[in-house]
């Protein structure tokens, strides 16, 4: 690619240039745009890297009074023969050089645009052990055609899933920021890449909940609407345009009369026709001990729920002769009766009241069960997370659940994948994946600051986000505000990605380190763009990611 | 490592003074400049309608805007002074004044200002006493400027001086002083550079009737007639399609027919009226006429002096015909429409003459003084 020079580097006395950034001038008409990677020639031959951080317009006019008085006093109609003298001048961030000197770029000194291997050298994307595709950049999108950059994006695996750095946020506004869709990118990227490796310290599962409509049902079906376009974007990343693989669906049972899920009939024949279905029951005898879960968004500050499920697990009173979720109903409305004497005396009748209140409308709908029949596709969810292989991809339906219910299938989805992974399982522990990969958009359910603090959901989420690396259990999660999101969970995420997002939102604390102009570009993200973040980056990224390799619901 | 005054004095055989070396520039912000010289009798008219009274030109200004504007190209000189020092010769104190000239010229093209030609020179002004023979002085001043670009503390700057010019030594009259015949003879050598450039413009046919060159300030060199450019005829013809443009000129040196200031013609000329064109025959050059006359760009009620918003414009009259009947009213219209329309921006809050300046040249002057030495650089080579 030709060299082209586009402005020169001006250090003036009120903003000199430093090790970290500098100034330069360049045309008012030409396009760059903020994450634009430009290179200055500096001392010893050696070149300087610097990212596009903010863009400024600027002519002699020294106040809005001048320009008033320039145009007839007021005069809208007025035409002047000179334009006003203008440029550009834009700041960048220091990123790289290529003799590692890092004193100050030279005034005068000209500016260009970077070619691809440039871009990847000032970057840091040249050497990046493990990579794990995450997107590709595209740079001088506005240039001639000989110019332009377009380049996969790699990050080192070993900050993503694991043992350098783990766990995977990704915010944005519903829809515009393509949430789902970026997070099933990179899956699909983990996916590919660990497929074929034959480390038993790198075999990796996956389990997605699906929240809403049918988004993940069917992520083993190739999408048919994927143009050519999108599909060289994935040639170009050294990606398949291919569905997911090995994916089984499990979806909460439902009965003729109450359906538990959005899927249509037709879409589940055929995901059982090719064995990939199952239906997730709970049955009172093993799951009884889940029954905090219920209560995960449930202020309990006097802890009379706390003390009602520990009297029932721990089997006091009839509760231990107790079989199935009707008699453990039953029960449960004798000690809510007026002058019952069986309850413990600490545990007033307002409260069996309020548990009932609570458990009874959950513990009605089919997947309270009495048993599950494995000939049926029937299945607990303990029972299928304890046989999890290696490459699997578990889907749990919960979009159709009502929120408690949805609450108590995520947190006894985590619950089993910490006992699996701590080794609760007769299994030989050389079978059980290395590392089990969590999906879960709205987090804010389950982790915002809103949560009671004493919910075991929340609970078990910051101890994945703090000790899931070293336990292999990493966690990419979704939520439309991060700003609401407990700081524990997010604080421990090594990658970060911002989509779309609203003004008010990047006004808030957590956005307190992002640069001004790449918290007001947060705004302008189009779909498809997310902004990235992650510790082996010299700077944030914005990447794009093609459409989605699997069916799309319309 | 040896300064540049200490250099001359060693190399003329005077005594260096070493004393304050400051610059000599004053600016004045006025549009009244008193020190004006050339009187204008409204009785001489300067233009082929002779009428008694303004005229307007706010409707042909506007009919003109957007349309091919017909200054295409845009002149300023300045040049910044210093006494550098004080050199004895013959019990003899002499100041050494130093100056850095630049001459400029922008074109225009699709409504913005790119150099076409700039000329930046450093020039030292040194007594008559300095060259002790006084035979072939223009060799002994050259090889003398040659000696001081040699010195290390240019060579090392990558600067040169251009020239080595020498002030004339007469008996001083009271309020005179050397430092003036040394500012003046800077002056002089930056107007030679003026007329250096427009000979250049027109020699590459650059400047026609559709395409003229609007200067700053007068076109009445006190020196037309010396320099290297001091062929008349050679220089009208250059000026064919020049117009000088004053920011500043003495209103008291307009009379009317009965030979008393008129200074009021102009303070109350209203907005988009230029004055009819008065012929004025410069003292200085002798047989060169000119064409003068005022128009106002700004309304006065939004300046602080009647004066301001005021531009005295001038061309030189080329052709026999122009000389005895004057310019034709019609081309000194369409000028002055033109100079309406430059207008427009202002340099309001960057310039306090911004009532008077035109943008083009204003651009041009900030283009100059950006290439200047700063003060302090240049003072310290001395």
């Amino acid at each position: 690619m030709q060299t082209k020079i586009i402005g020169k580097v001006a250090a003036t006395e009120n903003r000199p240039t430093t090790i970290d950034e500098f100034y330069f001038w360049t045309s008012k008409n030409l396009i760059l745009n903020p994450f634009d990677v430009i290179k200055v020639s500096h001392i010893n031959d050696s070149t300087t890297y610097g990212v596009v951080e903010e863009i400024s317009h600027i002519t002699d006019t020294p106040s809005y009074l001048t320009s008033y008085i320039s145009n007839d006093f007021g005069d809208v109609n007025s035409i002047s023969n000179t334009e006003r003298i203008g440029m550009n001048y834009i700041k960048a961030k220091v990123v790289g050089n290529t003799k590692n000197i890092y004193i100050p770029v030279t005034n005068g000194s000209p500016v260009s645009m970077a070619d691809r291997l440039e871009v990847e050298k000032a970057l840091g994307l040249d050497n990046i052990k493990n990579p794990l595709v995450c997107g590709y950049i595209q740079m001088y999108e506005s240039a001639d055609d000989k110019y332009k950059v377009t380049l996969p994006i790699s990050l080192n695996s070993d900050f993503l899933i694991g043992p350098e750095g783990a766990h995977l946020n990704i915010s944005g506004i519903s829809g515009l920021a393509a949430k789902t869709s970026y997070s099933m990118f990179i899956l699909k990227a983990i996916q590919e890449k660990y497929s074929t490796v034959n480390n038993e310290n790198e075999s990796i599962a996956f389990i997605f909940l699906n929240v809403k409509g049918k988004d993940l049902l069917a992520i083993d079906e190739p999408n048919k609407d994927l143009d050519e376009l999108d599909k060289e974007l994935y040639k170009m990343m050294n990606l398949t345009d291919k569905p997911f693989q090995n994916v089984k669906f499990l979806y909460p049972y439902s009965t003729n009369n109450y359906s538990n899920s959005y899927a249509s009939k037709d879409l589940i024949e055929s995901q059982m026709a090719r064995h990939k279905v199952g239906f997730y029951k709970y049955i009172y005898e093993y799951d009884k001990d889940n029954l905090d879960l219920l209560f995960a968004n449930i202020d309990d500050p006097a802890q009379t729920m706390d003390s009602i499920i520990n009297f029932i697990i721990s089997a006091q009173g009839n509760f231990g002769s107790i079989k199935t979720w009707e008699s453990f109903r039953n029960e449960i409305d004798d000690y809510c009766k007026a002058g019952n004497n069986k309850a413990d005396k600490e545990i007033q009748i307002s409260s069996w009241r309020k548990f009932k209140r609570i458990i009874s409308k959950s513990t009605k709908n089919p997947i309270f069960s009495q048993r599950a029949v494995v000939e049926k596709d029937e299945t607990r969810i303990q029972d299928s997370i304890m046989n999890i292989k290696k490459n699997d991809v578990y889907v749990i339906d919960i979009a159709k659940l009502e929120e408690t219910m949805q609450s108590f299938v995520f947190g006894d989805v985590i619950r089993n994948v910490y006992d699996l992974k701590l080794g609760q399982t007769q299994r030989d522990e050389n079978d059980i994946p290395s590392k089990i990969i969590i999906f879960i958009d709205e987090l804010n359910k389950y982790a915002s600051s809103d949560v009671p603090k004493n919910s075991p959901i929340l609970r078990q989420l910051i101890d994945i986000a703090e000790r899931g690396r070293s336990l292999g259990i990493i966690l990419f999660s979704a939520e439309q505000f991060r700003s609401v999101i407990y700081d524990r969970v997010t604080g421990n995420c090594s990658t970060h990605a911002y989509g779309r997002t609203n003004a008010i939102e990047i006004s808030k604390k957590d956005y307190q380190y992002i640069p001004n102009v790449y918290k007001n570009m947060m705004t302008r993200l189009k779909q498809g763009e997310y902004i990235i973040q992650n510790p082996v980056f010299r700077s944030v990224l914005k990447i794009k990611f093609p459409k989605p390799v699997y069916k799309q619901f319309k | 490592m040896k300064r540049i005054t200490e250099f001359i004095a060693k190399e003329t055989d005077g005594v260096s003074f070493k004393t304050n070396k400051f610059c000599l520039d004053l600016i004045s912000n006025s549009a009244i400049n008193y020190e004006e010289s050339n009187s204008i009798s409204l009785d001489q008219y300067g233009e082929t309608v002779k009428v008694n009274k303004t005229i307007d030109l706010s409707d042909q200004s506007l009919k003109m805007q957007g349309a091919e504007p017909l200054f295409k190209y845009f002149l300023d000189g300045s040049r910044r002074t210093y006494k550098v020092d004080d050199i004895i010769y013959e019990k003899k104190v002499f100041p050494i004044v130093a100056g850095q000239i630049g001459v400029g010229c922008c074109f225009r093209e699709n409504k913005q200002l790119k150099s076409a030609i700039l000329e930046m020179h450093n020039v030292i002004a040194l007594p008559e006493s300095s060259d002790k023979d006084g035979n072939f002085r223009e060799n002994y001043f050259e090889n003398l400027k040659n000696k001081i670009c040699a010195i290390d503390i240019l060579k090392k700057r990558n600067i040169t001086f251009s020239k080595v010019l020498v002030y004339h030594e007469k008996k001083l009259q009271p309020g005179q002083r050397y430092e003036n015949f040394g500012i003046a003879c800077i002056q002089d050598e930056m107007i030679d550079k003026e007329k250096q450039v427009v000979a250049s413009l027109a020699r590459n046919d650059k400047l026609d009737q559709n395409s003229f060159l609007l200067k700053d300030g007068s076109l009445e060199y006190k020196k037309m007639k010396t320099g290297d450019y001091k062929d008349l005829s050679v220089i009208k013809s250059n000026y064919q399609s020049v117009i000088g443009a004053s920011k500043s000129f003495n209103p008291e040196n307009c009379f009317d027919e009965r030979g008393k200031s008129n200074a009021s013609i102009i303070a109350k000329l209203p907005l988009y009226h230029r004055t009819p064109a008065y012929l004025y025959t410069s003292h200085i050059t002798g047989d060169v006429k000119f064409a003068i006359w005022y128009v106002r760009i700004r309304d006065s009620k939004f300046t602080y002096s009647p004066f301001d918003g005021i531009l005295k414009l001038e061309k030189i009259l080329i052709t026999e015909s122009e000389q005895e009947n004057g310019l034709e009213s019609e081309l000194i219209n369409i000028i002055t429409a033109n100079i309406i329309n430059e207008r427009n921006p202002v340099c309001y809050g960057d310039d306090s003459r911004w009532a008077n300046h035109l943008y083009p040249i204003y651009l041009t002057e900030t283009f100059i003084k950006s290439k200047y030495l700063s003060t302090e650089y240049f003072l310290n080579l001395f």
